[in-house]
């Protein structure tokens, strides 16, 4: 995953690939297999695992559930079991992580 | 309310998704893997362990394993995965995995009901999965986020998040290191509508109730519905009943029917009958076609979504309804709407009536089901011309859009359908409807004759054989292909039983002979596999013209020849048997009566074989003269050869060891006609290839009783002979040439 290296004081991370980037793509790779809510420009809202991203944000969710209304109303009714599913960068009205997988932390 | 049963169907995609299962718990998808994509070896074992296929055996298995969870599997593993609970489980008695202190995503996984409808049996066998229960009418309410998703903290992070993905170059993409693009390639995109079907919900006008919201918001009537109404409605039923039984789903036809989800609630008593003989007749239907199991996905969907079939309800109740309607219809004012209305309830009746018949065991049903269908076919008339009485849709559906009328609506199931692309169902017209339902009754007749047939070749013990014949005709061919191996055991199989058989007999009777009556009859049934095989490659359409002269040669030089060798020889076998027979029972009765020449079983056999191998020879040389005469067009083999091709063709057939396959080499020597001398000529081919089929022709003509196939050979033999006569004497030697290939 990644590795820190101390460098001329602003620290630089070195990617899998052995790549530079910044601190913000390290923040992304913290939420990779993490659980991620993502409101969708139609009202749906589709939880899963976030999975892969690309520059425009196209976001695919692994074991993804779709839910119809906002999560916030219990009357939502069933979730529709998708799978695999992505969700084109310009239909993401919003994305949500649960508050510890900020935290980052290190996998073996 | 709506019974659905989306944790069964949740299951099951859980299970194609390789989620892990929870011993504990039993079932998929209760734990979720945090951290390498792919599934550790500890999972894969517990996945292979838990031994399902399908949700139904998944349901139906019970107590066969200890009550562990994932995470004590692993053992003395370190604990490089971290196990922890998948959010949106509605979660049930605690799972010993709790214990670890592992429950760091919330507490209070209160189980929801542990009670299934267990799926194929009719009535409600309750399988108690947990000792904890709770009544929850959802059935699996799996939908009810669980306090997690509620009261977790879900931080927002779109800006965070957005921002960093600009920092990614255009291209790069950020994912595990064991999800790559193949993975990515297999996601269903969203908000595009030819991939997501949840969307269409939100793309139409109208809203999307379902039964009871639609009873209460009054779009639709569960009492004094109309005659009008009820006709319309029961035709478009129908339709729907047809456009699932040729393929499609329940879920885009017949359960678009809002009236079958919940029977109860209608008042109407000949909606309420009808509803619930729908149910029946679909859910008879189901299990009659699953038990046969000859069908492929693209054949026949079984799945019910959960959804009741009426199993409250039993069938002698159903038809009573049915019969009470109909003896109140009669009693009223007999005018043409009336008499519409009970055609449709009493043709509902038969059917179901019918198909009940099946189910029972005596063999004296088969003869009822039959009168049944009799009389419903006679209704078939008054059905067809009552049609316009009917309630119409209010859209046009001469394109096969599903009907809009009130009491059905297209997308009240959408949830339920699979994460594939959206399907469309073409609702079948009602003007057809008719049609339909009379080739379904004379198939259903057949059926019913097939008890009287005496021949013994129509009932074969072969159980795999006959399934095969079940399907459709291209997946038949690959399942012949791969029954030629078994065939090759069996044979084998066969022969060290015959040859045990012939030393007991030796011992015991000298004079007899055992004559390998099993190897024989084993290999019969080979060659025809095999013969079925090239054949059927016609039908389909897979040889190019320039492949036809070796398929000819296989089957004339080759499979027909064997076949008619192992026909005389049952034939003669079986002739030696009769005379033994005659002559003992001639030492028991003096009187015996004169026997009159009976006609041999297999004589039939024995002469459509001599015909077809004429035939086959007749174009295998027909074949080598037009490639002679460069009528046909050979490709220019740039990565391939002709041996290649000819391997192929015939490559299922290496594993049969009687007859042994011919190989190109082999075949090329066996045909070549260099070693006549003068080798002939095209015309000389052309005058064989003509005896040939004047050969079949005096063959099939000589036939007692011809049947349609003898017909439709001789229909291509006879212009074969003339066609032949002609290029044999130099005529239409121009012609260029294309063959139409008649079904045999």
């Amino acid at each position: 995953m990644a590795a820190v290296q101390e460098g001329d004081g602003a620290p630089i991370n070195t990617g899998k690939d052995g790549e530079f980037c910044s601190q913000e793509t390290l923040k992304l790779e913290d939420l990779l297999n993490k659980n991620m809510r993502i409101r969708m420009t139609d009202g749906r809202t589709l939880v899963g695992l976030f999975l892969c991203s690309d520059r425009d944000c196209n976001v695919i969710l692994g074991s993804a559930q779709e839910f119809l209304k906002p999560t916030d109303s219990f009357s939502q009714g069933e979730p529709r079991i998708l799978g695999l599913a992505m969700i084109p960068g310009h239909h993401v009205v919003s994305i949500e992580v649960e508050s510890d997988s900020l935290l980052s932390s290190q996998y073996l | 309310m709506e019974q659905k049963d989306s944790q069964r169907e949740q299951q099951h995609r859980l299970k194609a998704e390789r989620a892990l299962w929870c011993g504990a718990c039993k079932e998929f998808g209760h734990w979720q893997d945090v951290g390498e994509y792919e599934d550790p070896l500890w999972q894969g074992e517990v996945y292979y362990w838990g031994e399902v296929n399908t949700a139904e055996e998944w349901l139906l298995w019970e107590n066969q394993t200890p009550a562990t969870c994932p995470k004590e599997l692993e053992g003395g593993r370190t604990s490089m995965y971290r196990v922890l609970p998948l959010s949106g489980w509605k979660g049930g008695a605690t799972c010993p995995k709790e214990e670890d202190g592992e429950k760091e995503k919330g507490a209070g996984r209160e189980r929801g009901v542990a009670a299934a409808p267990v799926g194929g049996k009719r009535g409600s066998a309750i399988m108690v999965m947990k000792a904890s229960v709770e009544e929850d009418d959802a059935g699996w309410g799996l939908g009810i986020p669980d306090k997690m998703k509620n009261n977790a903290n879900w931080v927002d992070i779109t800006q965070d998040f957005k921002g960093a993905c600009r920092e990614l170059k255009l291209g790069e993409l950020l994912h595990d290191k064991l999800f790559g693009l193949f993975e990515a390639m297999s996601a269903i995109e969203m908000m595009d509508p030819k991939m997501d079907a949840g969307m269409i919900g939100n793309q139409v006008n109208r809203k999307v109730l379902n039964f009871e919201q639609a009873v209460k918001s009054g779009a639709i009537k569960v009492k004094d519905l109309t005659l009008p109404d009820l006709i319309g409605i029961m035709d478009t039923c129908f339709c729907c009943l047809i456009t699932w039984l040729e393929g499609h789903s329940l879920a885009q036809t017949v359960f678009t029917c809002l009236y079958v989800h919940n029977p109860d609630l209608i008042e109407d008593p000949a909606m309420k009958a009808f509803a619930l003989g729908i149910l029946k007749i679909c859910d008879i239907a189901r299990e009659k076609v699953n038990k046969a199991a000859v069908f492929e996905e693209e054949d026949f969907q079984a799945m019910t979504y959960g959804f009741k079939m009426a199993n409250n309800v039993t069938d002698l109740r159903v038809t009573g309804m049915l019969k009470d309607v109909e003896d109140d219809l009669q009693r009223r004012v007999k005018h043409q709407q009336c008499s519409a209305l009970f055609s449709r309830i009493k043709f509902t009746r038969l059917l179901l009536t019918a198909l009940l018949a099946f189910t029972k065991k005596e063999t004296s049903s088969v003869t009822e089901a039959q009168k049944l269908m009799i009389q419903a076919a006679d209704l078939l008339s008054a059905l067809h011309t009552s049609i316009h009485h009917g309630v119409q849709a209010q859209n046009d559906t001469t394109k096969g859009d599903h009907p809009i009328m009130m009491g059905f609506e297209p997308l009240v199931n959408q949830r339920l359908l699979p994460p594939t692309f959206p399907r469309y169902a073409k609702i079948i017209k009602r003007e057809e409807m008719v049609n339909y339902f009379t080739k379904l009754i004379d198939r259903i007749k057949t059926v019913c004759e097939v008890v009287n047939t005496a021949n013994l070749h129509s009932i074969l013990p072969f159980c795999s054989l006959i399934q095969i014949h079940g399907h459709n005709r291209a997946r038949q061919r690959d399942k012949l292909g791969h029954i030629l191996e078994e065939f090759a055991t069996l044979q084998d199989e066969a022969e060290k039983v015959d040859a045990a058989l012939h030393s007991m007999l030796m011992k015991q009777e000298p004079q007899r002979q055992h004559l390998a009556c099993l190897g024989t009859w084993v290999l019969y049934h080979s060659l025809r596999v095999m013969i079925q095989y090239l054949l059927s490659g016609f039908e389909l359409e897979l040889y190019s013209m320039h492949e036809y002269y070796y398929i000819y040669w296989y089957l004339s030089e080759f499979l027909y020849a064997w076949l008619m060798s192992t026909l005389s020889r049952a034939d003669s076998s079986q002739m030696a048997e009769e005379r033994i027979t005659e002559e003992q029972q001639k030492g028991r009765s003096n009187k015996k009566s004169k026997k009159k020449k009976k006609a041999r079983p297999l004589s039939r056999e024995i002469t459509m074989s001599q015909a077809y191998q004429n035939m086959c020879a007749g174009m295998y040389k027909t074949m080598i003269a037009f490639e002679m005469d460069g009528k046909v067009r050979k490709p220019k083999f740039e990565l391939d050869s002709e041996q290649v091709r000819y391997e192929h063709r015939f490559a299922p057939f290496n594993s049969v060891v009687t007859p042994p396959p011919v190989h190109y080499i082999q075949f090329k020597e066996m045909s070549d006609l260099n070693k006549y001398s003068p080798p002939p000529q095209s015309s000389d081919l052309y005058m064989a290839a003509s005896k040939h089929f004047q050969q079949a022709k005096m063959i099939l003509e000589n036939v007692p009783n011809p049947d349609p196939e003898v017909n439709r050979i001789l229909k291509v033999a006879k212009p074969n002979i003339v066609v032949m006569k002609l290029l044999a004497g130099g005529h239409k030697k121009e012609t260029r040439v294309s063959v139409n290939l008649h079904l045999v």
